[in-house]
């Protein structure tokens, strides 16, 4: 677990300031207000809180003391939540030796599959050998029946003589016959190419038996080279004279099965090679592809291992083959930017509230340190100051906490289909009287939308702040116009406009930022974060936020005015 | 009124009762969930304010229960989530409003007392409603002063209509963009204020008596008296 701890790479997320308009993409971040150079922020190893966690203890501590018998319920799975981190630890580690690969899924199944295959294939084996080397065999005893009915009939027509004939020219037949003709009880051989009965032959009856006899090798050529043993199967039968008769001739029918048993041992042979070769194949492939699956699995969890150890930029690499686990990799890379969204959201969120609450928190110690020594009406002043104070905290801190919330996709329940145009008018509504008493002119241009899908309240806010900032900061300007209208490429614009004196093309990403206001606006009231708020609804919306110069081509001295849109997509788009 | 108070938070709970008491009610104070239960089934009580987050037994498990056993007491939810998963949970519970800390105490009368209201005046519909000579009728959407016709605008009789029906209470400006234009944000700018003024030049401005006042720091109300 060493090694993999990098420097979080913060990305460059201003690269759009310098367009013409700035597009805030609907999943990037903003704000990347957070400095440079914080590794600390989310570096920590083990000790970096869950999202999860952040959030409760944020809720805990706005409701003024989570409750204490409920932190003891926490306490207790947090120790079983431990063990089961370490047995995780384990299993997550470690290099790819053969026993990981062996207890891979992938090569479980293999070798379950290669067993299958083995079992089928020795099965089909069993049986084309069996059948095949069968009928040889029967055709073989067939062969000797036949010949026994036929020396049979010799026997009984033509007597013993022509028998011994008949075999004599049987045996001379350079075939596979092997014959015997035996005179009983003397025992002398009468005919036949063997010299004596097989030994095998004592133990038979009546049926088949096999045996093996000496018989002279003889070369190509007709030479004879020596002696060579060969394999026979046959049948021995008693020829009775007469039934009074004692003398009996006994006669060996058998044929030469050297070559087909040398067959068959080479076919068994073949068959176990074939077998094993396959099985050894198959494991090998069976190894080789959980090889290259568990190398892929690595590499997902390399990736965890180096989130885990702060690195939350980094993500898993797709293969580009489209299968399985590159969606698998697809899916958990989307809910890794979505999880850095919310670190990075709440991290900021700290920030933020470090950052706009110490200076009147150091204003009200201050002030309170300083009426300790005041006079009564001294005193009532600064109580009065105090209470202003936390009255403008309390603003922010609700504000930040919708931002945050909004941000980590809380309004997500809330989605349903609306229709832009009347909530448009609705806000208009709302809006005209408070426009026209600061001295504006209200100007809707509504046309027909096609229904969006979103959260009603969200973007009735995001509306209301950005009519807000109209309002502030038009100053000198004769129109505010509330716009919802289809753009050409079917998506859904919601914009407000006006003629004041709109944002310099280098500072419009800035005021998209929490707690920006411009330099000429810190006079005016306002926790700088409006327009922080509609950027998180536009993403929380998957919408594009747009400022831009509300008249195309201001003349030099002239106002370009600002207006800011929202470009959603239409509900039927996003499926 | 009497109202049961259940939060776990004493300084909170100490603050809130105290003020609630200087506005002339009684209240009784449940520091954690069961006892909250057990004293919302033994009294007879007005309203509760209910803390979501509660030791023992949370707000909604308690109101939840209430429910069940056939208690229509009103309910407001205290709560420091806000979002609009929760409010919708609390409502589900059957709260009857719901507040997000940190509130502004006259926020936190203003809907505790137009809770109280409600149940003093149950579901017996009424479709007209008087202050002063001033009167409206819901049915027709018309509204009178002195026996004379004032033309509103549907928003500006539903803005009437909502402090009418809240007569001689203080109604917050959240109070109006939640029940008049259903939305739940605090405007940064002066939006309800202008309405409002706008209402009152037309039902105040030809007549000697001001019925429609503003409250400083709280909101508005609508009363015959001064």
């Amino acid at each position: 677990m060493t090694g993999l701890r990098e420097p979080a790479a913060l990305r460059p997320q201003d690269a759009e300031a310098s367009a013409d308009a700035v597009n805030v993409a609907a999943t990037a971040p903003a704000n990347a207000s957070a400095p440079a150079g914080e590794p600390a922020a989310r570096g920590g190893e083990e000790s970096a809180p869950g999202p999860p966690e952040n959030a409760r203890a944020e809720t805990a501590e706005v409701d003024g003391g989570w409750p204490a018998d409920k932190s003891k319920e926490e306490a207790a799975p947090k120790t079983a939540r431990a063990r089961r981190r370490a047995r995780d630890r384990r299993r997550v580690g470690g290099k790819l030796t053969l026993n990981r690969l062996v207890r891979t899924t992938a090569f479980r199944f293999t070798f379950l599959y290669v067993l299958v295959f083995a079992v089928a294939v020795s099965a089909l084996g069993a049986f084309f050998y069996n059948s095949t080397f069968a009928v040889v065999d029967r055709q073989t005893d067939e062969i000797i029946n036949q010949d026994l009915v036929v020396l049979a009939d010799v026997f009984r027509n033509d007597g013993p003589g022509t028998l011994r004939r008949v075999l004599r020219e049987r045996a001379a037949w350079r075939d596979d016959g092997v014959y015997i003709m035996i005179a009983s009880p003397s025992g002398a051989v009468l005919a036949g190419n063997l010299t004596a009965l097989p030994e095998e032959a004592l133990g038979a009856d009546e049926g088949f038996f096999d045996f093996s006899y000496e018989r002279a090798a003889i070369d190509a050529a007709g030479r004879s080279v020596g002696e060579e043993t060969r394999r026979g199967r046959g049948k021995l039968r008693r020829f009775q004279a007469s039934p009074q008769s004692d003398s009996s001739f006994l006669v060996f029918v058998a044929r030469d099965i050297t070559s087909h048993e040398d067959l068959r041992e080479r076919s068994q042979e073949q068959i176990t090679r074939i077998g094993a070769a396959t099985i050894g194949l198959g494991l090998l492939i069976g190894l080789v592809s959980s090889r290259s699956l568990l190398n892929r699995v690595e590499a997902v969890n390399r990736t965890a291992r180096a989130i885990r150890q702060g690195d939350l930029s980094r993500r898993i690499k797709l293969t580009g083959s489209e299968d399985e686990l590159d969606h698998l990799s697809a899916n958990l890379n989307v809910m890794l930017d979505q999880i850095e969204r919310l670190m990075s959201g709440m991290r900021e969120v700290s920030d933020n509230i470090a950052h706009d609450l110490r200076s009147p928190l150091t204003r009200i110690r201050a002030r309170l340190n300083d009426a300790l020594k005041a006079d009564h009406q001294q005193k009532d002043e600064a109580l009065r100051a105090t209470l202003r104070d936390a009255e403008g905290m309390i603003v922010t801190f609700n504000e930040l906490l919708s931002i945050a919330r909004i941000e980590s996709g809380e309004g997500a329940g809330a989605m349903e289909p609306l229709d832009i145009v009347s909530l448009a008018e609705e806000m208009a509504e709302l809006y005209e009287p408070a426009v026209q008493d600061a001295g504006f002119k209200l100007v809707r241009r509504l046309r027909p939308c096609p229904t969006v899908l979103g959260s009603r309240p969200l973007i009735g806010q995001a509306l209301a702040n950005m009519l807000d900032n109209a309002l502030k900061y038009a100053e000198g300007g004769g129109t505010i116009s509330i716009e919802a209208a289809p753009s050409p490429d079917g998506r859904i614009v919601l914009a407000v406009a006006d003629d004041g004196p709109g944002i310099p093309k280098a500072e419009r990403s800035s005021v998209l930022k929490r707690f920006v206001r411009l330099e000429r606006s810190r006079t005016s009231e306002g926790s700088g974060l409006g327009l922080s708020l509609v950027a998180a609804v536009a993403r929380a919306h998957r919408a594009a936020l747009r400022l831009s110069d509300a008249k195309r081509s201001a003349e030099s001295g002239e106002r370009p005015g600002l207006r800011i849109s929202l470009v959603f997509s239409a509900a039927e788009d996003l499926g | 009124m009497r109202i049961l108070l259940i939060e776990d938070d004493a300084d909170a709970a100490a603050h809130l009762a105290k003020n609630l008491r200087d506005a002339g009610h009684v209240v009784d104070h449940a520091v954690d969930g069961e006892v909250g239960a057990n004293m919302a089934g033994a009294g007879d009580y007005d309203a509760y304010v209910i803390d979501r987050m509660l030791p023992k037994l949370d707000g909604i498990s308690i109101l939840n229960r209430r429910r069940e056993a056939g208690d229509e007491t009103p309910a407001l939810f205290l709560s420091a989530l806000g979002e609009v998963d929760d409010r919708v949970k609390g409502f589900k519970a059957g709260g009857d409003d719901y507040l997000v800390k940190p509130y502004a105490f006259p926020e936190l009368l203003a809907r505790v007392e137009a809770l109280g209201k409600r149940r003093a005046a149950p579901a017996n519909v009424t479709t007209r409603y008087e202050v002063g000579d001033l009167e409206i009728d819901v049915l027709t959407r018309t509204a009178r002063r002195a026996g004379r016709k004032i033309e509103l605008q549907p928003r500006e009789f539903r803005l009437l209509e909502y402090l009418m029906r809240h007569a001689d209470q203080v109604v917050t400006r959240t109070m109006l963009l939640e029940n008049v234009w259903e939305y739940h944000f605090d405007p940064q700018t002066n939006v309800i204020d202008v309405h409002v003024s706008r209402l009152r030049a037309k039902i105040d401005k030809d007549f000697d008596k001001p019925l429609l006042k503003t409250i400083r720091g709280a909101g508005y109300t609508i009363t015959e008296a001064d």
